[in-house]
């Protein structure tokens, strides 16, 4: 049966147009302006031809149009195998396509385009704002599909009603597929999101990074401890590990990076594992950084896929943390820990190593101490005690020249950790005492009764470890020196005139919207337990749980129940909204009566009116005619004039017999 | 209708023969029927066969991305996938299709069938097409009444009696994901009269007298004299000629000694096709009816007295459009 003529009308073309700008309005961001304004200018184009006053462009500008499209996004993207690239390819697929956006066909198929972009957005964005906006997008993108077909389904309250029911309708089902679909796992490697730079602690340390990720609140980790919690002064969430020191940029260092070929044990520890359990098991939640380093205190070890440990006992990722990612970890104090192997000379050579030159007063006074024969503790002794004495902590230290060791040692004294940590871990190298910067986060705030610690961009830190023969690598924090409440009460307490001062609003200071916040980061870090990360040990816990153990048999109960209480309902829906209206009451009185009569061999016939058929009872059966007479003007005052009185003498007049004796 | 099979029948008229049989047990002929889950059928539609592509495609990445929020979006939309069916099924269960009238047609022409579509129940029936399959459906919605009529039209080639095929009722709603529909016979039968040939002027006065022969009629062709004009005689025959004289007016009277009737007689058209001769006394038909000279109707077997009026029209081609079909010699 062929349709009916397949120009697609107006209200189709417009719901088309909807779900597209719904589909790609948060993609405008990152996509290249050009597709947004090639986009805009296809639908304005096809508009213009639904109206009359231009023609759909020829295959010449079509073939143009494409020409153009796939060198802009050559020129645009330099790699190809990426998730931007894949998405502009849709979006520009979009585009075209709207130039020819001609019969039904067209637009399913834009439509069904439509469902794929917006899932895309879910592989930058996994936020409970997103997940909303994108329910909106497919009830939207339904709607559209609904509004193809009738002239009521159009009507946007119609078409979004339309929508809204049949996507309820499916959601119990999607549910239970949630629930026992199996993940299966990468199927092979895909592009990742790479576009976004690298957020949160960076691989290098220069004075002023840690005062600006001092500026931001957002959340860098959300860690939940599965039995004992560390006290304040144990959080150190150990990132990096700074052993080169180029007189100004604290970094890494060549060949650490497992990128560049650093050493990872990959497979866990193959080593012993310490006699003594660990200390600390708990879960990291981290947000994206576009980095491979993860956070953990000392000596961790963590059985999460993808995830192994370095020499310098710190954890990286396989690949870089593109969105949020979470891992379990286990960590040993340090005095758990037997033998100490001693410092390897390579080792000993890069945690001393210093430039050539500079910074001559603090290289000085160090070889003075050393000179006077100390020990590693009491020089490190000395220079708390030095910091102890005249530095100050600050968010806003003045600049430093090119001497800068020097120059805060001996001349502003004030700084932030970076300032601390770096001219500490100098000053020792100096004396001869291997260390080296530690980068991470330091401190975290409860959130929702100790259910789990928020860490933000704020709590980023910077100490140093120096390596004390027969007792290892120690944390010295020359921070704490200066200002124990930092370490103790966090960032917010330590420096709490300047906390957050350039921001617009000091939101952070008012303690109920302090409040919300975290109870917002508490629902968004339940989302993320619950359904983010719902992979396939959850899966298999959650099904242990509630099926008490999976058997192919109690799976398919778990499957089968719910489907046939489905179909059941469904079959009374159909059943009861199939059937005729409701009468009102008067009606099914009179129907009542009606049958009655036909009982007594006086059927009305259909159509014949009531009063006509009380004259015909009146000409046929003259005996029944005094209380038929009475029940029809009885029914027609409570139907016609909606006469409760009336309606009540009908039900009288129905309860007794037809003839009286 | 019957078709005269010339070859034997190919496996695809065998496996036609066969679904026709079935259907015929399934749902035999009525004049009023009601869709019920014994006639419906369905299936997925070509979107919808797109639509589970775009979801296989979903699923690949939200598991290539191990992204669960990519899943949630898979399986809801699965789920749509699988609620759609019911939807599209209680779009078209219990509605019920009753023929009104099926009206009589030109070979040639189209024929159309008047129906009238009614639903139970206060569920809204939406863009439900009838038709037949050869055809364009007309597409109708029952939202904001009860019932309907719709007009389906078929084209019709030979005159006679013409038992249309199965009628086609579909739906796609809500999502045109899912198509559902049934293939039901109303009983239809059209009456196709013959195609209109043309044959030149009415024969008027051309046919042979027969019965009262030499009994002169008023009103015929030839003269008869003149008489004086009375109110009521007709314009035409006013005697002008002698009233522009300056005589009194005057009426020419005709009389005619043949039978002046208009008969449209088979053997008027002698020597042309049976096809031929029955598509001209059609045309005639037609024209004498149009300009309103009683007609009659002499064909073998059949002969109808001269009278006017669209009884007698319809009588007449009636006659015509179930003329014995001629085997070609």
């Amino acid at each position: 049966m062929t349709q009916p003529a397949e120009r697609l009308p107006r209200e189709s073309l417009l719901w088309i147009f909807a779900a597209q700008f719904a589909a790609l309005l948060p993609q405008f961001a990152q996509l290249p302006l050009w597709i947004v304004f090639a986009w805009a200018f296809a639908v304005y184009w096809r508009l213009e031809v639904f109206r009359g006053r231009r023609d759909l462009p020829g295959r010449a500008v079509k073939l143009l149009a494409v020409a153009l499209a796939v060198g802009g996004l050559a020129l645009s993207y330099r790699r190809w195998f990426a998730l931007e690239p894949m998405v502009a390819l849709l979006a520009v697929s979009f585009t075209l396509k709207n130039l020819e956006l001609v019969s039904r066909r067209d637009a399913f198929l834009s439509l069904l385009l439509a469902y794929f972009v917006a899932a895309t957005l879910f592989v930058y964005e996994q936020t409970i704002p997103y997940a909303l906006y994108g329910i909106v997008c497919v009830v939207i993108i339904t709607a559209a599909l609904a509004a193809q077909l009738g002239n009521f389904s159009a009507r946007p309250r119609r078409a979004l009603g339309l929508s809204l029911k049949l996507l309820a309708q499916a959601v119990p089902l999607m549910l239970l597929l949630f629930i026992v679909m199996p993940r299966l796992g990468p199927l092979w490697a895909v592009p990742q999101n790479s576009a976004s730079a690298s957020t949160g602690v960076s691989d290098s340390m220069t004075p002023g990074d840690f005062t600006r990720l001092s500026q931001s609140d957002q959340p860098a980790l959300r860690i939940s401890f599965d039995g004992p919690v560390p006290p304040p002064e144990q959080r150190y969430w150990r990132g990096l590990v700074y052993s080169d020191f180029d007189g100004r940029r604290w970094s890494q260092g060549y060949g650490v990076d497992p990128r560049e070929g650093g050493a990872v044990h990959w497979k866990g520890r193959e080593q012993l594992l310490p006699e003594v359990g660990p200390r600390y098991r708990y879960r990291v939640i981290q947000e994206a950084t576009n980095n491979p380093w993860l956070f953990a205190m000392a000596r961790p070890i963590s059985d999460t896929r993808g995830v192994g440990e370095t020499e310098d006992e710190r954890i990286v990722r396989r690949g870089p943390v593109y969105s949020r990612f979470a891992y379990e970890v286990r960590s040993w104090p340090r005095e758990t820990l037997g033998e100490i192997h001693a410092l390897g000379d390579f080792e000993r050579r890069r945690n001393l190593q210093l430039p050539g030159g500079g910074n001559p007063r603090t290289r000085a006074w160090a070889e003075e101490l050393r000179r006077a024969g100390f020990g590693a503790e009491e020089i490190s002794r000395r220079l708390l005690a030095f910091y102890n004495r005249s530095f100050t902590y600050t968010l806003k230290p003045p600049a430093l020249g090119a001497d800068s060791v020097d120059e805060f040692l001996f001349g502003s004294q004030q700084g932030f950790c970076e300032h601390f940590a770096g001219s500490y871990v100098f000053a020792m190298r100096a004396a001869g005492i291997p260390a080296r910067v530690v980068a991470g986060y330091q401190g975290g705030e409860w959130v929702a009764k100790e259910e789990y610690l928020l860490v933000r961009q704020y709590d980023a830190h910077a100490w140093a470890e120096i390596w004390i023969a027969g007792r290892g690598w120690q944390r010295v924090d020359p921070t704490a020196a200066v200002a124990p409440e930092r370490i103790r009460d966090g960032l917010q307490s330590a420096a709490a005139d300047e906390f957050m001062q350039d921001s617009l609003l000091p939101l952070h200071r008012m303690a109920f919207l302090n409040r919300l916040r975290l109870e917002w980061d508490m629902i968004n870090y339940r989302w993320y337990q619950t359904v983010i990360s719902f992979d396939s040990d959850k899966q298999q816990n959650l099904l242990q749980r509630i099926l008490g153990e999976v058997s192919p048999l109690r799976l398919a109960t778990f499957i089968a129940v719910p489907m046939a209480a489905a179909l059941l309902g469904i079959l009374l829906w159909l059943w009861f909204s199939g059937r005729g209206e409701t009468l009102p009451a008067t009606s099914r009185l009179y129907r009542k009566f009606c049958r009655r009569m036909a009982r007594a061999g006086m059927a009305r016939r259909s159509g014949e009116a009531p009063r006509d058929f009380a004259r015909r009872v009146r000409a046929e059966k003259p005996e029944l005619a005094p209380m038929v007479e009475r029940i029809t003007a009885a029914f027609e005052k409570a139907a016609y004039f909606d006469d409760p009185a009336a309606e009540k003498q009908l039900r009288r007049l129905l309860r007794l017999p037809m003839i009286k004796m | 209708m019957s078709a005269p099979q010339n070859s034997a029948p190919t496996l695809a008229d065998r496996w036609r023969g066969l679904v026709q049989r079935w259907l015929n047990r399934r749902s035999p002929p009525s004049r009023s029927v009601t869709l019920d889950h014994s006639r419906l059928f369905i299936l997925p539609t070509r979107a919808g066969m797109g639509f589970l592509l775009v979801v296989l495609l979903l699923w690949l990445l939200g598991t290539n991305y191990e992204n669960n929020l990519v899943f949630a979006l898979t399986f809801l939309l699965v789920s749509l996938f699988a609620v759609l069916p019911v939807h599209t099924f209680a779009n078209l269960s219990g509605l019920r299709l009753q023929l009104l009238e099926a009206r009589p047609a030109f070979a040639g022409d189209y024929a159309e069938a008047q129906i009238h579509v009614s639903r139970s129940g206060r569920r809204a029936r939406e863009w439900i097409a009838v038709g037949w399959p050869s055809e364009e459906a007309s597409y109708l919605d029952l939202y904001e009444r009860d019932s309907a009529e719709t007009c389906v039209a078929l084209p019709v080639v030979r005159r006679g009696r013409v038992r249309p095929p199965r009628l086609r009722v579909e739906s796609r709603f809500p999502l045109g994901l899912f198509r559902c529909w049934s293939r039901i016979d109303l009983d239809i039968e059209f009456l196709v009269y013959p195609r209109p040939v043309s044959a030149g002027p009415l024969p008027l006065g051309a046919a042979p007298t027969e019965g009262e022969s030499g009994q002169a009629i008023r009103g015929g062709d030839d003269f008869a004299g003149l008489k004086l004009y009375r109110p009521g005689d007709s314009l035409r025959h006013l005697a002008w000629k002698q009233y522009a004289a300056g005589r009194d007016l005057y009426s020419r009277e005709y009389e005619s000694r043949a039978d002046a009737r208009l008969w449209l007689d088979w053997d008027l058209l002698a020597g042309r096709d049976v096809e031929t001769r029955l598509g001209n006394l059609c045309h005639w038909a037609l024209q004498a009816e149009r300009e309103q000279t009683a007609y009659g109707l002499r064909i073998p077997g059949t002969r109808m007295e001269p009278a006017l009026g669209p009884e007698h029209q319809q009588r007449v081609l009636t006659a015509l459009a179930l003329f014995p079909v001629q085997e070609a010699r």
